[in-house]
């Protein structure tokens, strides 16, 4: 899976607008979407609001999690612990990428918030490549990691499964195996 | 992003893939070996002497070369045409090497397909062949952690330091690791969904000057 596949998959997660105009509502494929009046906040996919903020006709409201203070609690609390923690959205990454791309006028402290995220991400990538490690060094045969978000199991999965890979052929070499067929003159 | 190509990978038990470039490749190594039977007028194509001519042959006893492939094809437990010794990497000296410490050793100059090589080794029937193939996935999960840290740290730089130790498995595996890194870099800076050429269409413009020419 690409990352820009995983952005699309993010891009169903809810958040919060205040639009600019009015309509009423509006009954899609995949659920309704209520009915939009200036002035009144209202939930909507993640895609619709980038869009209707960028043709200018909504305020995005950032969601509670994308707070310095609460992103701060949450980078100490996982370079605490040495198993992931529970992350406030699983698609933490495509959502601070998206919003502070498309709306960081919106949304205080937008450097200090991706700078907090992207520590986080750091931490948990590392500790993801520690666990790895000590798989593979003691040759496991299956683990099991809560709380891990799509994008970071993204970026290791490859090479991670290939390493397997090669790992599990390696090691049926050392299981007498039954000898090739030969053909005889 | 849809390629070309989509190569074949390598097997790496004691079969080979025979549609892989790098098990065609590998089974180009020479291997050490003793002729057993007395093979007649064939010195020229095992390597002996290139003005003998072909009409000389090869006396029982004789130490050769010969690539893998012909190894394999000339190795038979009842007809005992060749005897093969194991190249002095995957001996005992190496080995307690490679158990010390994988990650010093140069596993390109040793032999660029190591971990292919030695599997292929395990054909032979060789009294040392389960420690061969211990020692194999010992330098294997051994050097792991480096090929993980470093292929997932190095963006855009010049890699070519860390890879010269590398052998082909290992080296397809950092590659496997970069793209990954690469992908993720990419996105983050917004490059993921501008358009760009694909690289099939790149190379039709290369084609049509010699077209437009004739």
């Amino acid at each position: 899976m690409d990352p820009a596949e995983a952005e699309f998959l993010a891009e169903k997660e809810l958040v919060t607008v205040i639009p600019n105009f009015s309509l009423d509502r509006i009954y899609l494929i995949g659920g309704d979407l209520g009915p939009f009046n200036p002035g009144l906040p209202v939930e909507v996919p993640l895609w619709l609001a980038v869009n209707l903020k960028q043709r200018q006709k909504c305020r995005l409201i950032p969601p509670e999690w994308m707070d310095a203070e609460k992103l701060e609690e949450i980078r100490d609390q996982e370079r605490k612990e040495d198993t992931f923690t529970p992350m406030p959205s699983p698609y933490y990454m495509e959502l601070t990428k998206l919003l502070l791309n498309y709306a960081s006028d919106s949304i205080p402290k937008a450097d200090e918030i991706r700078t907090l995220v992207k520590d986080t991400w750091d931490t948990r990538i590392a500790k993801l490549r520690l666990s790895a490690d000590s798989f593979v060094r003691q040759q496991e045969a299956h683990a099991k990691l809560d709380n891990l978000t799509l994008m970071e199991i993204n970026t290791t999965g490859t090479f991670l499964t290939q390493a397997l890979d090669h790992m599990y052929k390696l090691r049926t070499n050392l299981q007498p195996g039954e000898s090739a067929q030969s053909q005889d003159f | 992003m849809a390629e070309a190509y989509f190569p074949v990978g390598p097997g790496l038990g004691p079969e080979e893939n025979f549609l892989s470039l790098e098990d065609i490749l590998m089974s180009q190594e020479k291997l050490p070996g003793r002729v057993e039977a007395a093979v007649p007028r064939l010195a020229a194509v095992l390597g002996k002497g290139a003005g003998a001519g072909q009409s000389d042959g090869i006396p029982e006893g004789s130490k050769v070369e010969i690539p893998l492939w012909l190894a394999k094809g000339l190795y038979d437990n009842k007809r005992r045409i060749l005897s093969v010794e194991l190249p002095k990497i995957y001996k005992e000296g190496w080995r307690t090497v490679f158990s010390a410490d994988a990650n010093v050793v140069d596993l390109h100059k040793m032999g660029p397909y190591y971990y292919g090589f030695g599997s292929q080794l395990l054909n032979f029937d060789n009294p040392e062949n389960p420690e061969i193939a211990q020692t194999i996935l010992q330098t294997f999960i051994g050097r792991f952690r480096r090929i993980m840290d470093s292929s997932q740290n190095a963006y855009n730089e010049d890699t070519s330091a860390l890879v010269a130790r590398l052998d082909e498995l290992e080296r397809a595996l950092f590659r496997a690791g970069q793209k990954g890194l690469n992908d993720f870099q990419c996105w983050e800076k917004g490059q993921a969904s501008q358009i760009t050429a694909s690289s099939l269409v790149q190379n039709y413009r290369k084609r049509k000057f010699t077209d437009m020419d004739g």
